[in-house]
């Protein structure tokens, strides 16, 4: 055990200093603190195989028989019945007949994966890319799936997976927080992705303006301050140093007080480092290219990806990008195409389809790739059934059957995983529930599900609860 | 032929030939599909997942957490057929991949004969609930009444509680620390019974005051005051889940809610007695009341079960209900029982002694209560509401509202008959807008009357009935029905009577509020010690199970336990109490003390909670608002309010506040809005940065933080520097020296004399600051100030 190197920011502690074992555990996860994980004796942690997770989270539910997983019985029968029984919950939703995908499919790579023509750019990584065509989840509505993939848990609030990870491994870089959620979602599913709940706050997600905010108008809130000249500001931290110094000799050492000393320093170098890492303007013009920064409509998912690779490369652990592209054209309900199919679906994959290329040459070329996971995808799938709406039809919600892809840190690249049935309604091999991602997810970072646990009132809880199974296959 | 015959005797319809044949069918064709799929999870040799083994045939027989898995002779019965079989998509296995359709159909076959399985009887520890073991945890024993004990030094004790505090230190060859500064004192006492700092005045006063009574002057005070109640109210918010938002899709508001906040404020203004306090709560809709204000407020109570997270937009009801009751269960039991009831929807619990039984018993009582109606909106449900009864200025107000409406409707007319008069292209697109704007109006003055008012409150539903257990809390897999009742492990006789037709709630209630209950004091007390020493007596505050923490002075805890209960359930007697005593009144600081403070030789120290901080920095620039109460929610606004006026086919309506109501920047953080979903709105946005719990939780402990986002908060929000202006303003208004201005900031600020020291320093940043301007150098200053741990700490 390494000792904690002074000074240090400290991030919780509550109301008696405790022991030391105990003021290291109230410290773990804090900025460039060691973690409790690390500290406990049932340590959670193994060989990692990656050092950081890049989440691209498309809000609403991209559908799978759309983007990544093709089925030739579905293409052939299109406005026939479906030949097996729909869910129960799902038959109050008046489904129309199956529906054929509008975009081709071709191979791509090496490995031959089929990729829908919708991510012509993507597609040149087929090689990278791990297609787990066999998810499902619960909850048949975005609030529970949502809460779902985020947390693991579908109604009660619990610690959301970035803040598991930060609470699991310690922030790399002490002047920046370790994870940071840009563009979420408003909503209180959205605000529990980024949750920390009963874990300690310094677990908490950063949030980095939200998802009506154009990427390029995002913040990290209260970083700036017009009305007070630096100097001035300046003056006022080392009169507030001066004051508490002073106290602090007369009511003796407080690890408590000392934090809040600490965290005043850190949010001042903050100010000066964060801007510097969202300060697009000292990229290259070739690198905003690559990107499709400043065209549309791939500038704000653009710039998020650019983002998500300073801030991968300044060493945060946790960085969750979250498309929602109505706020790039109206009308469009982000992912979740209940209607308009084929326009929206196809804009929607043409916003983000080279910002995300472009993210994965550059963290390639920059040797990141070996140690970041990249992970996409959304809360649940569609139907292949066909919803019939005014306009063109969409498809409806689907938690039993949809596609999530991996890429980098410790995953073998141009393979599919699972399968759904021939129509991709339902996931019926080699499945991956949500909490079996979870618990895989956790296992690349070095960390054990099972063991990676936080005691509060009274119980051990985990990001899995009591599931999840580490995808053995996929593991490179 | 031994095994054999043991199996004929489990299946005596089985002829034996057919026992032999069926024993080899197992071995050859059940057996290695069983190890092949099964074992992995559910063997001894494996895991024991969901609490099933399957390596022998008590396994399979008792079964898992949700019962036996296999009904011999029954497919329709039996969970293995059901889960392999893959219908039913919340129990499918193995949870990989559906198994060939040849070997669903061995298992078909296996149960279809009976299921025979000849291998040895392994006994299976179905650990079911041992109550005699279970009551023997400290907090199912009766609570004792313990008398003061004897102590060395017997100046110290001021009262009995200083008599068990110090008894258990001098026990342990440790002495109380020093006494904290009159100052330090004042502050915290006021900072812990009001939430609010002292005044410039009072602190001048308690200074003044040498007499033996000044303390009892001062905790009388801050108990009559109106500010207790308010405090008060907040920490049991925190209990209860509650906002102004209902469930977390969409932004649909609960205008009602307030009804629920102003009736904690007055109920803890007036000390209403605990025991009262909980019969109302749980079953005040059942409970006789003297005058229709009675009846209003034991209605108004009942928000407490209601005014939780739930998601009205789910498009699954039977899970909606279900889900809720639960909230309902785990909130009864955190609040009222220390208990963590939960986890008990899917199993027994793991560490104390409550089964499904128990907790299945309770979830009948708000199974049977109406909680929620589906709207005519879409899939949108909503909570349930009744109207009160009305008072005279309900008429009054009532009826100025109808003048007001039917004026509004008079120029609605109006207008119309002039657009219908008239051809003037012009003219009618001028009517237009105006018609449209008046409806709206209209609309929204019959959607929000005040003259009809309702709360947000329960009744007991048409069929009150026993619930039956859910599976792994799956609503559409149900095993057995269990009476309505009460925790056993808590109990001390039997199960009451519930008559037909009602819930059981004012059993449930009655249960709850019996001097007789174990836990409900002791729980009770726990809370008000922790809120004032910073730990609790047992420190898991809302957790007095197994696993939980042992309390630090059983005896102390008891004794107040038992007082809290004989003295009326009186929560003012009990703080008094605690105040005066001299634990209370000694210093934070670092004593050579042991480092986790158990013994309290010293006062632990908290950080101010979000609201604290926010009104504090009212009270310093002297712009706090008389307390107010009413609706939250700034929905008097039509702009804030969409889906009006209501059709059949409209979303529900919604809100969206683009209009603030000003008056809300000065008033107490507890009077402005909860919301479930976004960033809390205006002023409330505080909350946000400073661990306000998320409004889906049950805590009676917030956690306290120091993370950069709030030192970020504390330099740059507009907040903080609106206060800092409002102090500055408020300092230089009055033509003084500089000193003593400083003086009265510093006094305002921490609640304690300016130092010789901090008096240059503040001075020398001013000299350096004036370029800024006058008012800008002070702002600045007084924002240092509430950046200080003395103000962001309560020593």
């Amino acid at each position: 055990m390494q000792p904690m190197a002074a000074p240090r920011p400290l991030p919780l502690f509550r109301s008696s200093p405790g022991s030391r074992r105990e003021w290291l555990k109230r410290a773990a996860c804090g900025f460039g603190s060691l973690s409790l994980a690390a500290l406990a004796e049932a340590s959670p942690l193994r060989v990692p195989r990656a050092k950081r997770i890049i989440f691209l989270y498309m809000s609403g539910g991209p559908s799978q028989m759309d983007t990544f997983d093709y089925k030739p019985l579905l293409q052939k029968s299109d406005g026939k019945e479906l030949p097996f029984a729909i869910p129960r919950l799902q038959e109050a939703r008046k489904l129309g007949k199956l529906m054929a995908s509008p975009f081709e499919f071709r191979q791509h790579g090496e490995s031959g994966l089929r990729i829908s023509s919708i991510f012509p750019r993507l597609a040149r990584h087929a090689d990278r890319l791990c297609v787990l065509n066999g998810m499902h989840t619960n909850g048949f509505d975005h609030g529970q799936a949502q809460i779902k993939m985020a947390t693991g848990a579908e109604t009660l609030v619990r610690p959301s997976i970035g803040s598991w990870v930060v609470y699991g491994l310690g922030e790399e870089n002490k002047n920046l927080p370790g994870f940071i959620s840009i563009c979420p979602m408003r909503s209180e599913r959205g605000t529990r992705g980024y949750s920390g709940a009963f874990l300690p706050a310094s677990c908490q997600g950063t949030t980095i303006g939200f998802e009506d905010i154009p990427a390029s108008k995002a913040r990290i809130s209260h970083l700036t301050n017009d009305q007070t000249p630096s100097t001035l500001q300046r003056r006022q931290l080392d009169l507030l140093a001066e004051l508490n110094g002073a106290h602090r000799i007369q009511s003796g050492p407080d690890p408590r007080a000392e934090g809040v000393i600490g965290s005043f320093e850190l949010a001042f170098r903050m100010q000066n480092e964060a801007p510097k890492l969202m300060d697009m303007s000292r990229e290259s013009q070739a690198t905003l290219d690559l990107y499709g920064i400043g065209r549309q409509p791939t500038d704000d998912f653009g710039r998020q990806c650019l983002m998500a690779r300073r801030f991968a490369e300044a060493g945060v652990r946790f960085i969750q990008l979250t498309s929602t592209t109505r706020k790039l054209r109206p009308g469009v309900s982000d992912w979740d195409q209940h209607e308009n199919l084929k326009e929206d679906l196809a804009f929607n994959a043409a916003s983000v389809d080279q910002p995300i290329a472009a993210l994965l040459t550059d963290l390639e070329q920059r040797g990141l790739l070996e140690d970041t996971l990249v992970w996409w995808g959304g809360e649940f799938g569609r139907t292949p059934l066909s919803q019939p709406s005014k306009g063109p039809a969409g498809r409806d919600h689907n938690p039993s059957g949809f596609t999530m892809w991996l890429a980098g840190g410790g995953v073998k690249g141009g393979i599919t995983h699972g399968r759904t049935d021939d129509f991709g309604y339902r996931a019926v091999e080699d499945k991956v529930h949500m909490h079996d991602l979870h618990a895989t997810l956790l296992h690349l970072l070095g960390l054990d599900h099972e063991k990676l646990t936080y005691r509060y009132a009274g119980r051990d809880f985990r990001l899995t609860d009591v599931y999840g199974n580490i995808v053995h296959p996929i593991l490179a | 032929m031994l095994a054999a015959l043991a199996m004929a005797a489990t299946f005596p319809s089985l002829p034996l030939a057919s026992a032999a044949a069926g024993a080899s069918f197992f071995r050859e064709r059940v057996e290695p599909l069983l190890q092949k799929r099964c074992y992995e999870c559910h063997s001894h040799g494996g895991k024991i997942k969901g609490g099933l083994v399957l390596d022998s045939r008590a396994g399979w027989q008792a079964g898992g957490d949700s019962g036996p898995a296999v009904v011999p002779g029954s497919l329709e019965k039996s969970r293995l057929i059901e889960a392999v079989r893959y219908l039913n998509p919340d129990l499918e296995m193995p949870p990989k991949a559906k198994l060939p359709d040849g070997e669903v159909a061995v298992f078909e076959e296996w149960v279809r004969l009976g299921t025979p399985d000849p291998r040895e009887a392994k006994t299976v520890e179905k650990a079911g609930v041992d109550l005699e073991q279970g009551r023997r945890h400290w907090a199912y024993q009766p609570v004792r009444d313990a008398s003061p004990p004897a102590v060395q030094d017997e100046d110290w004790p001021l009262n009995e509680v200083d008599a068990f505090i110090l008894a258990k230190q001098e026990a342990n060859g440790l002495k109380p620390g020093p006494e904290a500064d009159p100052h330090v004192w004042l502050r915290r006492v006021t900072l812990d019974l009001t939430g609010l700092p002292p005044t410039e005045a009072e602190i001048v006063e308690f200074v003044a005051d040498h007499s033996p009574k000044a303390h009892e002057r001062v905790v009388d005070r801050l108990l009559s005051s109106i500010a207790y109640g308010e405090r008060w109210a907040r920490h049991w918010l925190d209990l209860v889940g509650y906002a102004e938002q209902i469930g977390t899709e969409g932004k649909v508001f609960a205008e009602h809610a307030w009804r629920y906040r102003d009736y904690l404020v007055e109920s803890f203004h007036h000390d209403k007695p605990f025991d009262r306090f909980i019969r109302e709560q749980l079953a005040g809709d059942l409970l006789p009341a003297a005058s229709p204000r009675e009846r209003r407020e034991n209605l108004i109570a009942t928000g407490f079960i209601l005014l939780g997270d739930v998601d009205i937009n789910a498009i699954d009801k039977l899970k909606m209900e279900h889900d809720f009751v639960d909230s309902q269960v785990s909130k009864v039991g955190t609040a009222f029982l220390g208990m963590t009831l939960g986890c008990v929807r899917c199993h027994d619990h793991k560490f104390d002694a409550i089964g499904q039984q128990d907790y299945y018993a309770l979830a009948g009582m708000f199974r049977s209560t109406r909680t929620t109606f589906k709207t005519p909106h879409g899939i949108w449900s909503n909570i349930h509401r009744v109207p009160l009864p009305e008072l005279e200025e309900d008429r009054r107000i009532g009826a100025a509202h109808e003048e007001k409406l039917a004026a509004w409707r008079q120029q609605k007319q109006n207008l119309e008959t002039e657009l219908n008069a008239t051809e003037n292209k012009e003219l009618r697109e001028k009517l237009k807008p105006a018609i449209t704007q008046l409806e709206l109006r209209i609309a929204h003055g019959e959607y929000f009357h005040p003259g009809k008012p309702q709360a947000i409150a329960v009744q007991d539903g048409a069929k009150p009935t026993d619930m039956r257990v859910t599976i792994r809390g799956n609503p559409y897999a149900l095993g057995d029905a269990v009476p309505r009742g009460l925790v056993r492990v808590a109990m001390w006789g039997p199960q009451p009577e519930i008559p037909a037709g009602q819930s059981g709630r004012l059993q449930l209630a009655e249960w709850i509020a019996d001097s007789r209950n174990p836990l409900t004091a002791r729980v009770a007390v726990n809370r008000v010690w922790q809120k004032l020493f910073g730990e609790g007596l047992v420190r898991s505050v809302d957790y007095f199970g197994t696993r939980g923490d042992t309390p630090s002075h059983p005896e102390l805890l008891d004794h107040l336990a038992h007082r809290f209960m004989q003295e009326g359930w009186s929560q003012k007697k009990l703080i008094r109490t605690l105040a005066l005593s001299r634990a209370y009144r000694l210093s934070s600081e670092d004593a050579a003390a042991e480092p986790e403070n158990k013994l309290l030789t010293r006062m632990n120290r908290q950080r101010l909670d979000a609201e604290s901080i926010r009104d504090a920095m009212l009270v310093a620039s002297g712009r706090l608002a008389a307390p107010s109460g009413g609706p939250g929610l700034p929905l008097e606004f039509p702009e804030n309010i969409s889906g009006l006026p209501i059709t059949a086919k409209s979303n529900h309506p919604q809100f969206s506040i683009r209009t603030e109501r000003v008056s809300q920047n000065h008033e107490r953080t507890l009077y402005l809005p909860v919301v479930r979903t976004g960033t809390q709105p205006g002023s409330a946005r505080l909350r946000d940065v400073f661990d306000f719990p998320q409004p889906a939780q049950f805590t009676s402990k917030r956690s306290e933080t120091t993370v950069p986002t709030q030192s970020l908060y504390l330099l740059n929000a507009d907040l903080i520097r609106e206060r800092g202006e409002d102090l500055a303003k408020s300092l230089l208004s009055v033509k003084e020296d500089d000193t003593v201005r400083l003086a009265r900031l510093w006094l305002r600020v921490l609640s304690r004399p300016i130092t010789a020291a901090e008096r240059e320093d503040a001075l020398s940043f001013l000299q350096a600051s004036r370029a800024a301007g006058e008012t800008r150098a002070w702002t600045e200053l007084a924002r240092a100030l509430f950046g200080t741990n003395e103000f962001l700490l309560r020593f």
